[in-house]
């Protein structure tokens, strides 16, 4: 098969099951949910013999530029939505991570760049870089849709209103727990990757990082994902100041993420 | 053959004449074989529960006018009177009502789940007692099937209509699994004790009870397998237990502001859910205001129970949608199967006719190659499904029983079959 065909089959299949799952913000119906999960899954079948063929294809991961970092961190949080689904039956998460799935296999559909090929870019200590930084990534959006939905949980409960997400949002505890840990697994994965990178950047630059905009967004998306932590950590998470740096980390790491165009 | 369903419920018969009738579990054996023994009956179930007593039945022929009788004979009440309250149903209308039983759609609270846990045993009371023929057995795996599809696609029953329930849900909406949580009952209203009463079915570790009657704090420990506490020294339980329950007769706050701060403080990121069903209030508003702290008090878990009821208004019409496609799928399954005996026997009469003629023609013609008899089997072939196919249909498609037992005796005399 055609990488581009798995790609493209890839894409239309998440796009339909995104289309679907938020459909169901306003039916509030079960069925077209487990549709578009089905779908999604699909998707992700394509996804993942995307990924392989082109592995096959460069005898390496395919992390070396734009469009293959961000198919590849997609295919991550899908995997990890997944095993949380199967675990805790969380519906909700999906109104968070399908379009933001959708969008990062969208850049890799549309941008279109050449396989690096130079030994640098395939070196063990750049493929740990960037398979360290795109996993820790993962987790962090992860934890910040859960932490979303936390959110939206408290919000709820104290007010006494049910939104829209009420019927899809598992317990306040569940959120907040998976929220943490992929907080706080997915920041440790994120450092040790930065480090990674600060290594291979002195071994192949003799500098410890240049200052364009995936380096800059990189650690300012550290800085705040540290702050969000230690909001988890204090039981400040429910405020909105921690809201808003959770967004802001979130802007900082699709900075990093579209920064990266060439090694 | 004939489905029916003869039976009264809530909204036909009034609870003296519904008594007379329930059968207790104990009953069931002779009730059933008692059903079965009247003339005519190939199959029988009986449902009794607190809302309904119905008797269904697989039958050879029309036996409402036993079926009343023995109503009437178990009421030990005048005919008259039994044949007020009952209601009759027969074939598809008995699909129907069974699947919308069994969904909770006919329910006196919409929605309810015990309803198909009693269906389930009821059917499963018969199957022992060997009085489920096929066509009853296939009913009630379809109605299992239906009412469980009705449950999860509609979630019908997820929401909680009383404010006992409506507080369950929301501590399951806070901590998720109630296993190994910790409850305080303050006071021993008869509110708070039966929302203890529903948390205690979910694994709670511990329930501890204060009341400003030691005596009576104790007596309702014991009932809920918990520990009574001092009134006076409650305000540790804040610090360990996950949620409160203040149900006392006190006309002021017995819980404040200040006492949950510092319970929180020790808490460490664990939530703590207060429940105020008291008037006056009990637990000071205020608290809801504090990170950590859900506070709910009568009228707002009121609000939760009537929205929820309203919700389940809405989830029925879908549901009902879903009943109606179900048994339309179903009825057609039983006519195909009520007429397939019919059909394989026609195919066969048709087929021998047309092997016999064929063989004179063929030996008449002589000599032939191999695909000259074939084009001529094909022919006479498609000349026999051709002339099968209305038939057919007409077995098929024929909803109502006396229709179809028509149709089956006239196809059986045109075509000579035994």
């Amino acid at each position: 098969m055609s990488p581009n065909l798995s790609l493209y089959a890839a894409l239309a299949l998440y796009a339909a099951g995104t289309i679907v799952a938020l459909a169901t913000l306003f039916t509030r119906e079960k069925r077209p949910q487990h549709i578009a999960l089905g779908t999604m899954i699909a998707g992700f079948v394509a996804h993942t013999v995307w990924i392989g063929t082109i592995c096959v294809r460069t005898h390496h991961p395919p992390l070396t530029n734009l469009p293959e970092a961000a198919g590849f961190m997609a295919w991550v949080i899908f995997a990890i939505e997944l095993a949380l689904f199967i675990r805790y039956r969380v519906h909700a998460a999906s109104f968070f991570v399908y379009p933001l799935v959708l969008m990062l296999l969208t850049v890799s559909a549309v941008v279109h760049e050449p396989f690096v090929k130079s030994p640098a870019a395939i070196s063990r200590l750049f493929i740990t870089h960037i398979l360290l930084t795109t996993t820790g990534v993962a987790g962090l959006l992860i934890g910040l849709a859960f932490g979303g939905l936390a959110w939206a949980q408290d919000r709820a409960l104290k007010s006494k209103q049910r939104g829209a997400l009420w019927d899809w949002i598992p317990s306040l505890n569940v959120c907040k727990t998976v929220s943490y840990r992929a907080l706080s697994i997915g920041f440790s994965i994120y450092t040790l990757g930065i480090l990674a990178g600060i290594l291979w950047s002195y071994r192949t630059s003799a500098e410890l990082m240049d200052l364009r905009v995936k380096q800059v967004g990189a650690i300012v998306a550290w800085v705040l994902f540290a702050i969000v932590l230690q909001a988890y950590v204090n039981d400040t998470y429910r405020t909105r100041r921690t809201a808003i740096i959770g967004a802001c980390a979130f802007v900082a790491i699709m900075v990093a993420i579209l920064g990266i165009h060439h090694v | 053959m004939p489905l029916i369903a003869v039976g009264v419920n809530h909204r036909t018969a009034p609870v003296d004449v519904r008594e007379r009738l329930s059968v207790a579990p104990a009953q069931m054996l002779e009730t059933l074989e008692e059903l079965r023994a009247l003339d005519g009956i190939e199959g029988a179930a009986v449902l009794s529960t607190c809302n309904r007593v119905e008797a269904i039945v697989s039958a050879r022929e029309d036996v409402i006018e036993p079926i009343v009788g023995w109503l009437t004979e178990r009421a030990g009440t005048a005919r008259s009177e039994i044949e007020k309250h009952v209601y009759i149903l027969r074939h598809g209308d008995v699909l129907k009502h069974l699947f919308r039983v069994a969904s909770g759609l006919d329910s006196m609270i919409v929605g309810e789940p015990q309803i198909g846990g009693q269906v389930r045993a009821a059917f499963l009371a018969s199957r022992e007692c060997g009085t489920l023929d096929s066509l009853l057995s296939q009913v009630f795996d379809q109605t299992m099937r239906v009412a469980k599809k009705v449950r999860t696609d509609t979630g019908i029953g997820e929401h909680a209509v009383s404010v006992p329930y409506a507080a369950v849900e929301l501590a399951k909406k806070i901590f998720g699994d109630l296993h190994g949580l910790q409850v305080l009952l303050l006071g021993a209203g008869e509110m708070g004790e039966l929302t203890a009463e529903h948390l205690s079915a979910f694994g709670l570790e511990q329930i501890f009870v204060a009341n400003r009657s030691y005596d009576r704090a104790i007596e309702l420990a014991e009932r809920f397998h918990g520990q009574a506490v001092k009134f006076e020294g409650i305000e540790p339980y804040l610090a360990t237990c996950d949620i409160v329950i203040a149900s006392t007769a006190a006309p002021h706050f017995v819980v404040e502001s200040e006492h949950v701060h510092r319970a929180l403080a020790t808490r460490k990121r664990r939530n703590l859910f207060l429940i105020d069903l008291c008037v006056p209030r009990n637990i000071e508003p205020a608290i809801s205001e504090i990170d950590g702290a859900y506070l709910y008090n009568i009228d707002d878990l009121q609000h939760v129970a009537d929205a929820n009821r309203e919700l389940r208004q809405t989830k029925a019409v879908e549901a009902e949608q879903i009943v109606d496609r179900e048994v339309d799928a179903f009825r057609r399954r039983l006519i195909a199967q009520d007429a397939v005996p019919t059909i394989v026997e026609l195919q066969g009469r048709l087929e021998d006719i047309r092997a016999a003629e064929l063989e004179k023609c063929l030996r008449k013609i002589g000599p032939m190659n191999a695909e000259q008899r074939a084009a001529i089997e094909q022919l006479t072939t498609q000349m026999v499904n051709k002339i099968l196919h209305y038939p057919i249909l007409q077995l098929k498609e024929a909803e109502e029983p006396a229709e179809r037992e028509t149709l089956r005796k006239t196809i059986r005399k045109i075509f000579g079959l035994r």
